[in-house]
């Protein structure tokens, strides 16, 4: 059975590179990046070799934490790796579990980041070499860590999409993330208040002695105590890594089996009494007739002109299923929760931990703005259940486009200008309140309207409804690439250029904010609508070619 | 009087794999027109270019004179879409689903109400309005979609596989609803698998095979009076190697 998966694997990996040529290049710049590092850690090794004892053990102990801390969140972050070996694919073959187990077990460490990590490792953990002793310890504590990266990566990927899966799914996410934003910031508010240098003379040390004794980073800091000849720490931290693994992989085999026999898409037998299409349309329908009346009234210019700019029915009819994605597809819930998380962590911890001046507190909202904004780059593969009946229905590209683009502003807006307000808050800059939103908001809708072109543009496949969150269509890595390199490049350049003027008014003079106000609200609308439009013309002009790119 | 719908020298290739080598089709309105073939044979290839869905290498589509493909808003409105192994938006109930369908199609709210009422009614889905779809089972799934391509009233429907995991008394009440469809002068198109259905409601026959068109015509004109699948089995070839599978034996 292991030799089944892993030949899977293999098959897999060679179909779809013969299937796209040009992944081949992506593998061997990959292998060239990872083969060029080589040299770089036998120097690291050799740097560490030179130093004290009790120095090289502390910079394992650090370098290890990091690397625990990447193997853990990078798959929560980066979706759509690979998931050849996604253990749902496996429900259908009805293999018991301790079949299909070893091969799943292999499989997760015979990847090239696992197997990179791995040399890494080993050849940091060389430095050990002065003592046999030390050395042998030095090997296994760091194998042993190694093996606790791969597996904190899986059970992170499983715990999270079973959490967005059921039915507490919206609380748990919230809370969650709550939760981080609340550790983030108490952490944020002590590295702050203390200053950088009184944390790297007292807490660091601490801390760096606190994760020795954790899971995270014994295996790394016994082999000091190897070393100095002392055997009962040695003993108990490789046995609490070795421990940790253990139960890591229990704990790996029983979200396996649960995944095995629990069927995805489930709604957890939700009903809904009312018709929130209809109830949508009849408040519009309402909404036009009272304006409609109107316009015979004193203040009939201003009531036709309402009239006129109304979403219409499609419009309000595609933003209804869109709200209703957002608030209940886990996809949409772990797109928006990574959205966010990334540049709160920048923001409320590293930042802030490097001791960066306040200002750079007003590069957050527009960082915020931009990782929203692209997030949805591939939305109209997200959205693939509903193309076809899209499609069908007529020309009607620009009412689509404009209702997704409006369900996502309900919440992205709000978040974008409560990032502002954070953010001037930090800096003590309240008269640039308006300025910022105003500016990062013009971001937002830049960001969109470039993303709604480019979801139409280069649409590549997505994980399906009810599918891992954190998954990807096997085949999607290569077309993905292409589409979030064109789409990251163009926000990246349209961002800054949108902020010129705000940094003008921090900078310069404080009048240029009324030019940032101006300028930010009017890019919005324009970026938004012009977005739109021109999305929703291609959208007409490719209708008959989207599904097959991304069903 | 005009034909409903006319495929003129579709074609569709995959890569190297060629799905619909050149299809040509006439179907007048008012018919019930079948269309049958085996597994592969472009039939669903063929309906999603017929119906916007997909475009086409070569050829035209015209539906009520009107060309698919240079004048969709015109064309697209005539035709009712049921496709067939694509998903449909499963996070909204039925009901919702319905209207949402109606909405797309322009219908004032009152007048989308109105007919997803009707239609929920019509084929039994009541009960499960409130259900989100994603709980349907695949039958309900079919009815749902149905009514779907129901809604806005057009005068042609396209059907991929309609009757495919329905259960009988569904299956009946959908067979009432689309020969109502055709005496008020609507046209159908369907594709089926299943022989004895398509003899018992189809007034024209085509049989496709390796994405062409192998006979077409009135039903009895295809027949030529035998047995449709012995007609079919006759067009299409039967299986070469027919190998007796001795390990399925018990003894």
């Amino acid at each position: 059975m292991v030799a089944a998966v892993l030949s899977l694997r293999w098959r897999t990996t060679v179909n779809s590179l013969r299937r796209d040529w040009w992944r081949i290049l992506v593998v061997v710049a990959g292998a060239i990046w990872s083969l060029s590092l080589v040299p770089s850690l036998i120097w690291a090794e050799q740097v560490l070799w030179a130093q004290l004892v009790d120095l090289r053990a502390d910079a394992m102990i650090v370098g290890g934490s990091v690397l625990m801390l990447g193997w853990t969140a990078v798959p929560l972050l980066v979706t759509g790796l690979d998931d050849t070996l996604d253990p749902s694919r496996f429900a259908s073959l009805g293999l018991p579990l301790r079949r299909i187990m070893p091969g799943l077990g292999i499989a997760a460490f015979l990847t090239v980041p696992a197997l990179f990590t791995l040399l890494a490792m080993l050849l940091l953990a060389l430095s050990w070499r002065d003592d046999a002793a030390a050395l042998a310890v030095g090997l296994v504590g760091a194998a042993l860590t190694v093996a606790v990266m791969v597996l904190s990566g899986r059970v992170a990927v499983a715990w999270a999409s079973r959490m967005l899966a059921g039915r507490r799914s919206r609380a748990a996410a919230a809370v969650t993330s709550i939760a981080g934003i609340a550790i983030v910031a108490v952490a944020g508010r002590a590295l702050l208040s203390k200053g950088l240098e009184a944390v790297l003379e007292e807490d660091v040390p601490t801390l760096i002695t606190a994760l020795g004794t954790t899971p995270i980073a014994a295996g790394l800091a016994a082999p000091e105590f190897a070393s100095g000849g002392d055997w009962l720490p040695v003993v108990w931290r490789l046995g609490l890594t070795a421990a940790w693994c253990l139960l890591l992989a229990l704990v790996w085999r029983d979200s396996v089996a649960r995944v095995l026999v629990t069927p995805p898409a489930r709604s957890a037998g939700v009903t809904r009494r009312d018709d929130r299409v209809l109830a949508h349309a009849d408040v519009a329908a309402a909404i036009r007739r009272r304006l409609e009346a109107a316009a015979e009234g004193p203040f009939g210019a201003l009531a036709r002109g309402l009239a006129r700019a109304l979403p219409s029915p499609i419009v309000r009819a595609v933003r209804s299923r869109a709200l209703r994605y957002w608030s209940s597809d886990p996809r949409y819930l772990a797109a928006a929760a990574g959205a966010l998380v990334g540049p709160v962590l920048l923001f409320g911890i590293l930042l802030p931990a490097l001791g960066t001046p306040g200002w750079v507190a007003f590069v957050m909202p527009a960082t915020v703005a931009t990782s929203i904004g692209w997030g949805r780059h591939n939305d109209v593969a997200y959205d693939s259940t509903a193309l076809w009946l899209d499609v069908v229905s007529g020309r009607i590209g620009r009412e689509v486009m404009r209702g997704r683009v409006e369900a996502m502003l309900v919440w992205a807006a709000p978040v974008v200008v409560a990032t502002s307000l954070a953010a001037v808050q930090v800096a003590g800059r309240w008269d640039l309140a308006v300025a910022l939103s105003a500016a990062s908001l013009g971001v937002l809708g830049t960001t969109i309207g470039v993303s709604a072109v480019l979801s139409v543009l280069m649409p590549y496949r997505a994980p399906q409804p009810g599918a891992n969150p954190f998954g990807a269509e096997v085949g999607s890595v290569g077309a993905g690439l292409a589409a979030q390199v064109v789409s990251s490049l163009a926000s990246v350049v349209t961002a800054p250029l949108v902020m010129v003027p705000f940094v003008l008014a921090f900078v310069v003079h404080p009048a240029w904010a009324w030019v940032a106000t101006v300028t930010g609200l009017s890019l919005a609308v324009l970026g938004v609508a012009l977005g739109v439009r021109l999305s929703g013309r291609l959208y007409d002009a490719r209708s008959g070619r989207l599904l097959g790119a991304v069903v | 009087m005009e034909p409903a719908l006319v495929l003129t020298g579709l074609q569709k290739s995959f890569g190297a794999t060629v799905a619909v080598a050149g299809i040509d089709l006439e179907i007048p309105q008012g018919s019930f027109y079948g269309m049958v073939g085996p597994n592969g044979a472009g039939k669903t290839t063929t309906l999603s270019m017929a119906t916007g869905l997909l475009t086409p290498d070569h050829g035209i589509v015209h539906v009520h004179g009107i060309d698919l493909w240079e004048r969709p808003d015109e064309a697209k409105p005539l035709l009712g879409v049921l496709p067939d192994g694509l998903h449909t938006f499963d996070r909204l109930t039925g009901a919702e689903l319905i209207s949402y369908a109606g909405l797309l199609r322009g219908l004032t709210p009152d007048e989308a109400r109105r007919r997803r009422d009707d239609l929920l009614a019509a084929l039994d889905l009541e009960s499960a309005g409130r259900t989100l779809v994603t709980d349907y089972s695949a039958g309900m799934k079919k009815k749902v979609a149905l009514a779907c391509a129901l809604v806005h009233a057009p005068r042609v429907l396209v059907l991929d596989e309609p009757f495919e995991a329905v259960d009988p008394v569904s299956a009946g009440a959908i067979r009432r609803i689309l020969l109502m469809f055709v005496e008020d002068g609507g046209t159908v198109i369907m594709s089926s698998h299943v022989m004895a259905l398509v003899e018992r409601l189809c007034d024209r026959v085509a049989i496709v095979g390796s994405g062409r068109v192998l006979a077409e015509g009135t039903l009895d004109e295809v027949r030529a009076g035998r047995d449709l699948e012995d007609r079919f089995v006759e067009l299409v070839g039967d299986v070469e190697d027919q190998r007796d599978l001795s390990w399925l034996r018990r003894s």
